[in-house]
């Protein structure tokens, strides 16, 4: 089942490139169009997360932080231009989760969403990755195939992860490389191509040929 | 004060009285008195007249001095009619009427640019919070669409959010009152994020990154240094050559911890290098680079200080390496166990 985000901005770019974002990574959004009838928004949407600016046209974020305290544990996060320690401790006052300051890292907000959700909803089931017959396994670092099994690396681990996730797309190198960046995995051009040719010696070791392809000019599919 | 200047001051009390002797000797004389008995008058007469302007001389040089003293030694010197005593004599009430005008008129000066510098800063910090949804907005929409072009303009976006947040922290700097806490923090936490703030910029000039294990707990404010790490870093994209190369590494002290930033750009002259932390100081690799301001590391130092964080810059020739370090003291080794 998709996770509910709801999204209390009063910013309307910011509301739907966002709305754009969170449901391209797999969540089901909603956004508040009348600030003075937030509660009742809430009430019927009932998200699994808030996400919540603190300057707002009718009320303040808080006040909707306190509000929504009254009924619900449901994470929530502060989405803030604002990065004063008072307003940051008054979050956490109030029963905010976490506070993100604007212009905020996307990478990292999608990491805290999603961190947050799993902690609050138990949902421990790993997610597996198959593609073509080939296993990917996160939690051992081990990618299988046909009952043989190859160790990876955690750079190799995660460049696979972003090509099954996007499995059966291109996957451009700059798009790969952001993504290892993201994951603090500070690669570039020339080390991602040592990485794939070693993905790919190590993949053909387990019998998997020409798993990845190579898209001249564009990147790489699985 | 001094005697030859009282004494000219003093001219007409003693051109008086050399008349009033003149006076006293023609009656004495057109009364048949002898010239030994006028020159005793007047040699007692004499006698009276410089104990007493020497007396009042000495008084008022005391007087005087010791209120020059005090406002010596007061700190805002302004206020020195607060403290001293009303003074008794006439002329010297008048003085003390006009110096408490002068006092007020002062106070009233500063209160008002004291207020309108206050206000200043909140509108600065009001004007970067708003300028921030914009950039939040266009950040949003080049990650919602990422190609090569919106990949320049989200290292051009991090390039206007590092102005601004050099803007607001110049702002907090300036003012007296404290604007930061201290936490516990991981380095490893600040280096990661100030490296994300600086993405693409980073991408863009094809820096190598390595990092050690920096993973070390530092009681400091993480907002303030990962803006001081955002201009290291920064400065070592402006000024890299080919194949660049950034090296995060940690070097730890009986008393502190020091986080090091090394890069293989093009370093910084001997000479430059004493004074690179001076406000307003580009030096000659700012002036052969455009864009150099003097502000970026001026404002590091000055934060750094202000959090006691020790700040140096060491340059061979080639490459620059910038060490932050951090003091542990006795308490945070108790706490750290």
């Amino acid at each position: 089942m998709k996770k509910k985000i709801l999204i209390v901005e009063d910013d309307l770019t910011i509301q739907t490139q966002l709305k754009t974002l969170l449901t391209g990574n797999g969540y089901e959004v909603f956004t508040v169009t009348n600030f003075s009838q937030i509660m009742e928004q809430i009430q019927e949407f009932a998200p699994h997360l808030v996400l919540l600016d603190i300057k707002l046209p009718e009320n303040n974020g808080f006040e909707i932080c306190a509000q929504i305290r009254t009924f619900s544990d449901m994470p929530i996060v502060f989405v803030t231009s604002s990065n004063t320690d008072m307003d940051e401790l008054n979050s956490i006052m109030l029963g905010g989760d976490a506070f993100i300051t604007k212009p905020y890292n996307i990478a990292i907000l999608l990491a805290k969403i999603s961190a947050l959700l799993k902690r609050t909803y138990f949902s421990s089931q790993t997610e597996i990755f198959t593609w073509n017959g080939a296993v990917l396994h996160l939690e051992s670092s081990m990618i299988e195939y046909n009952g043989q099994k190859a160790e990876l690396t955690k750079n190799e681990l995660k460049i696979l992860y972003y090509l099954f996730k996007n499995a059966g797309k291109i996957c451009s190198r700059n798009d790969i490389v952001d993504f290892l960046w993201d994951n603090q995995l500070y690669v570039d051009d020339n080390a991602l191509s040592v990485n794939i040719t070693r993905i790919r010696d190590k993949l053909a070791a387990i019998g998997l040929i020409d798993f990845i392809k190579t898209k001249h000019r564009q990147g790489y599919i699985l | 004060m001094s005697g030859k200047q009282y004494l000219k001051n003093k001219i007409p009390v003693i051109f008086v009285n050399l008349m009033g002797m003149l006076a006293l000797a023609l009656f004495l004389f057109a009364n048949g008195n002898q010239l030994q008995t006028v020159l005793f008058i007047f040699i007692v007469w004499m006698i009276i007249l410089i104990a007493y302007l020497s007396t009042a001389y000495n008084m008022r040089k005391r007087y005087l001095n010791k209120l020059l003293d005090m406002t010596k030694q007061l700190e805002e010197r302004y206020l020195i009619p607060e403290i001293m005593t009303i003074p008794d004599k006439a002329d010297d009430q008048v003085f003390y009427q006009i110096m408490k005008m002068a006092e007020k008129s002062m106070l009233e000066k500063i209160g008002d640019i004291q207020n309108e510098r206050k206000e200043y800063k909140e509108y600065i910090e009001q004007w970067i919070h708003e300028v921030k949804t914009p950039i939040t907005a266009m950040k949003l929409l080049c990650e919602n669409n990422h190609s090569t072009f919106t990949r320049d303009i989200l290292a051009e976006l991090e390039n206007i959010n590092q102005y601004t947040e050099q803007a607001l922290y110049y702002a907090r700097s300036e003012h007296t009152e404290k604007d930061y806490s201290v936490r516990e923090i991981n380095l490893c936490d600040i280096v990661h994020s100030a490296i994300a703030d600086n993405k693409y910029l980073l991408r863009q000039s094809n820096m190598t990154i390595t990092i050690d294990n920096i993973e070390n707990i530092v009681y400091t404010d993480d907002k303030w240094v990962r803006f001081i790490l955002n201009q290291i870093i920064r400065n070592a994209v402006k000024y890299c050559t080919e194949k660049p190369v950034l090296h995060f590494f940690v070097i730890k002290r009986n008393d502190s911890i020091i986080l090091s930033v090394s890069d293989n750009g093009i370093g910084i002259s001997k000479s430059d290098l004493p004074r690179i932390f001076e406000k307003g100081f580009t030096g000659q690799n700012g002036r052969t680079r455009k864009n150099a301001t003097g502000i970026g590391l001026y404002l590091c130092k000055r934060l750094c200080d202000k959090l006691g964080i020790g700040l140096a810059a060491y340059s061979e020739n080639k490459g620059t390496t910038i060490a932050l370090s951090f003091q542990i003291n006795d308490f945070v080794m108790g706490v750290q166990g």
